[in-house]
């Protein structure tokens, strides 16, 4: 009697980290770090994580391994396991975002 | 007047060709002629009769040619020329006292004699014995003339009209006959009084002796100055006047020198006295434009009054004094009585006649200033108070706005003051009541960039734009205008329901323009996020899998704190649907690694085919909607916890959705019972007969509830991030400060929040970060943190 023809969905992306805060920065790794905010450069924070598992921003973590090069959370040595791309950021720089010179 | 100024140039001439050769004063002299010419004909009763230049220049000029010895040769030179004529001075004298006196009487001369040969006389007269008591006798006879002419003013039987008819005649026949009398003289006036600083001029003389044997008598100087007050007294009150006779009588008061003295003060005390009463009496008797018209008239025709017979000194004393009695001393009163009015029924030419009468006296632009701005705060407070009137506020708002800039720029000269009080009026109005104004702001705006608004022109809505951000500019609570802005336009985006990408863009950098970019990165995010969910979807449809489905999949892929929250729901879809939802993920999580997605059912719809016996169709719903009737296919009839279980949508939601279903326009599901309100032992059954003359029909959701609930809810997100901002602050403060009494810190916390807080909010804020470690009471003085590191 009733069949779908077409389906508008909504989906949430969000990292997938094990904590939401930062723990650098104390801020959730889904907003910009202070530092991004202050500059407004929200686009360009992103989220980095080591081979513990633990998930940073990654500018708090590139501040932090000049000075140690230890996770802060396990204090295992740090090493990069991935890093967060900012789709965003590619498609503007294809030229395929175009309404950034506007806004 | 041309003869007679043709004689003063050519003797200002020779003079200076005598004076030239060798007198040690003969600057003074010479300025002291000149300004004695002048004055003759400054007072225009210059005589019509010529005196002959050439017996002037000739004898100064023989006089000259034959040596230095002036004097001696201008003797030779009369005797040898008028050999025939007079030797005895008695007998020159004679002669000249008959010629002033017929002068005097308006006679004419005797017929022999000419004026040439009186002009010699006195020539003569003045080189053969002492000058000055020529000048005595000449005074002398003047004196008497006019001591004779006292008399017709002392009876005091004539009315005051005829009074001053005969004193301006007096005085014209005085200043004629002086005119003549100085011509024939003149020799006088250059040969004696001018070397003599003490002696007054001929001329002077004359207005010496008229004044103080005329002018100073009492009875005359009263009824003068009286007769005068009392014509211009009969002009103020509407009657026509005989303009000239009241100049030639001030005039004459000038040149005597006495209008200052007798005249003026009078006058002003009398203008003063008038405009009193009539001030008192017409800010009772008529309204405030009426007045206000009176007042400019009046004003301008004392000007008037200057132009035409006042001396200009008294110009500026009169027009203060007009001023004061009518302006500056019901100033409060005819702001209080009048300007509201003005303002409601926006009489513009009114208000600009107000303010251009109020810029003349002193502290009236600000009195007025000052009313304007509370006027706006008093009107402006009932607009946003009223929450029955909150439909209209922000229309009412904007309207207000309006006729509050057309007033300022066209009745106030759009001057600074009034500018800025307009401002400072509407923020502190606006600001009046907490919150409601910023969401409503939203609302409004929401209301004009969703799709259908066809009112306006692209213009008229950058127009209308602009408009709105002036208000906004006024919101203190900007975040709470933020938190509905985007709630509205998320469902814009999400249900497609934007009227114009350019209109939502143009707005966003209009809120970036105002509240820097760090207000609206996130709404930027937002459109972001749509464009790239296309992108996606493209790539996604080119590496379908999936082959040939009947179903056509759009998903909007968001970042999550962009958004606003939504809540995260389960629900129980059809395998298919699961199926499809799965595959979309892992190619999502493919692309995107180190991510997760969570699927928000609450944002979507789809549409469905339905095979009605009646006839196919195609229903736009919820994708709630779409999870209920989809069950359909299974059976005809559930009850509520059948359809609950079978779905799995929360309850409140399901019911919300059955309502939308069973009890709206387009009924494709029947209740039983039937009602309208959703009861746990209702049964649902497929709508067999559902007919409906479009093919394609939109369900609605139900809103309502929802509404109210939302708006709490962003109510709610809106405190808590403030209360963090106020957490933050009092950190900063503390951290900066280290030890600081709990005034000061209140203090500093106004100054650095942008939104309003009441100090209790603040206090509570304190008393958490107490509690939290971040700072302690002082152990002596609990009025006062210490910061803990």
């Amino acid at each position: 009697m009733f069949t779908l023809k077409k389906w508008n969905a909504v989906a949430m992306w969000s990292w997938d980290v094990e904590c939401d805060t930062c723990a650098i920065c104390r801020v959730q790794v889904m907003d910009a770090c202070l530092r991004c905010q202050g500059e407004n450069k929200q686009d360009d924070c992103v989220v980095i994580w080591g081979e513990c598992n633990h998930s940073f921003h990654n500018c708090c973590m590139s501040l932090w391994v000049k000075q140690n090069n230890r996770c802060p959370l396990c204090q295992q040595e740090w090493s990069t396991q991935a890093k967060g791309v900012n789709f965003t950021r590619l498609l503007i720089s294809e030229g395929r975002w175009a309404g950034e010179q506007e806004v | 007047m041309m003869s007679s100024s043709f004689v003063s140039e050519s003797v200002t001439n020779g003079q200076r060709k005598r004076f030239s050769s060798g007198s040690p004063d003969c600057p003074h002299l010479h300025k002291k002629l000149c300004r004695h010419t002048q004055h003759m004909m400054e007072n225009q009763k210059l005589a019509n009769f010529s005196v002959a230049p050439n017996g002037v220049n000739k004898t100064t000029v023989l006089g000259k040619k034959q040596g230095s010895e002036k004097k001696i040769l201008a003797i030779k030179n009369f005797k040898v020329h008028n050999q025939s004529a007079v030797d005895h001075i008695a007998e020159s004298w004679q002669f000249l006292q008959e010629a002033v006196v017929a002068i005097q009487e308006s006679r004419k001369l005797r017929d022999n004699l000419t004026q040439e040969d009186l002009y010699r006389y006195v020539d003569n007269l003045i080189t053969q014995q002492d000058p000055s008591r020529l000048y005595y006798d000449l005074r002398e006879l003047t004196e008497r003339h006019i001591k004779s002419r006292l008399n017709q003013f002392l009876s005091g039987t004539s009315d005051r009209l005829t009074f001053l008819r005969q004193l301006n005649d007096c005085w014209t026949h005085h200043c004629h006959q002086m005119k003549m009398v100085c011509n024939i003289f003149l020799a006088l006036d250059r040969g004696y009084v001018l070397q003599n600083a003490q002696v007054s001029s001929i001329w002077d003389m004359g207005l010496e002796l008229f004044r103080q044997h005329i002018l100073e008598e009492v009875v005359v100087e009263n009824r003068c100055v009286d007769g005068l007050l009392m014509m211009i007294e009969k002009e103020r009150s509407g009657e026509t006047i005989d303009r000239s006779l009241v100049k030639s009588l001030l005039r004459m008061l000038s040149s005597l020198q006495v209008y200052h003295k007798i005249f003026e003060n009078k006058f002003l005390m009398a203008t003063e006295q008038l405009y009193l009463r009539e001030g008192q009496r017409l800010t009772q008797d008529r309204d405030v434009p009426q007045y206000l018209l009176h007042v400019d008239k009046r004003l301008t025709e004392e000007n008037n009054r200057v132009l035409h017979y006042l001396d200009m000194s008294t110009k500026r004393q009169l027009i203060y004094c007009v001023e004061k009695q009518l302006l500056s001393e019901h100033k409060t009163f005819l702001l209080q009585k009048g300007l509201d009015s003005l303002l409601d029924q926006n009489r513009r030419l009114d208000l600009s006649l107000l303010y251009s009468l109020f810029a003349r006296i002193k502290g009236g632009l600000e009195d007025l200033c000052t009313h304007f701005n509370a006027y706006i705060k008093s009107y402006g407070k009932t607009i946003v108070i009223n929450p029955e009137k909150d439909k209209g506020m922000v229309q009412e708002l904007l309207d207000f706005k309006d006729k509050m800039d057309g007033i300022v720029s066209e009745c106030f000269n759009s001057s600074d003051k009034f500018v800025l009080a307009l401002k400072e009026a509407f923020e502190h109005f606006i600001n009046q009541r907490l919150n409601k104004p910023a969401e409503l702001i939203a609302k409004f705006v929401d209301s004009k960039l969703r799709a259908g608004n066809k009112e306006a022109t692209e213009d008229e809505l950058e127009r209308l734009l602009d408009k709105i951000m002036v208000l906004f500019r006024f919101i203190h609570g900007k975040d709470v205008f933020e938190a509905f802005y985007k709630k509205d336009l998320a469902k814009r985006l999400l249900v497609g329901k934007s009227a114009s990408v350019d209109a939502e863009k143009s707005m966003l950098s209009k809120l970036k323009q105002e509240c820097g970019p760090g207000f609206t990165s996130k709404l930027e995010g937002m459109f972001k996020d749509m464009e790239l969910s296309k992108d996606i979807m493209l790539a996604f449809k080119q590496n379908s899998h999936l082959g040939s489905t009947p179903i056509e999949l759009n998903v909007n892929i968001l970042t999550m704190g962009y958004w606003p929250n939504y809540p995260v729901m389960e629900v129980n879809m059809p395998l298919e649907m699961v199926h499809y939802q799965q595959i979309f993920t892992k190619f999502y999580l493919a692309k995107h690694c180190n991510r997760k997605l969570q699927w928000q059912p609450t944002l979507g719809h789809c549409v469905l085919k339905a095979a009605f016996p009646q006839g196919s169709k195609e229903l736009q719903v919820s994708l709630f909607q779409g999870l209920v009737l989809l069950l359909f296919n299974k059976a005809d009839q559930f009850t509520l916890a059948d359809i609950a279980t079978g779905t799995n949508i929360e309850d409140g939601e399901l019911r919300r959705t059955l309502q939308s279903l069973a009890c709206g326009k387009a009924r494709v599901i029947q209740k039983s019972p039937r009602g309208k309100d959703i009861n746990d032992e209702d049964k649902f059954s497929y709508n067999k007969d559902f007919t409906n003359q479009l093919f394609r029909i939109r369900i609605n959701q139900i809103q309502m509830k929802e509404t109210s609930e939302e708006q709490q809810q962003t109510e709610e997100r809106v405190f808590q991030d403030r209360q963090y901002q106020i957490d933050a602050a009092i950190v900063r403060i503390m951290k900066m400060r280290k030890v600081l009494p709990h005034n000061l810190l209140i203090t500093e916390l106004y100054n650095q929040l942008k939104f309003p807080v009441k100090p209790a909010d603040l206090k509570k804020r304190i008393e958490s970060l107490i509690d939290r470690d971040y700072m302690e009471r002082d152990k002596d003085n609990p009025n006062t943190y210490n910061y803990v590191a």
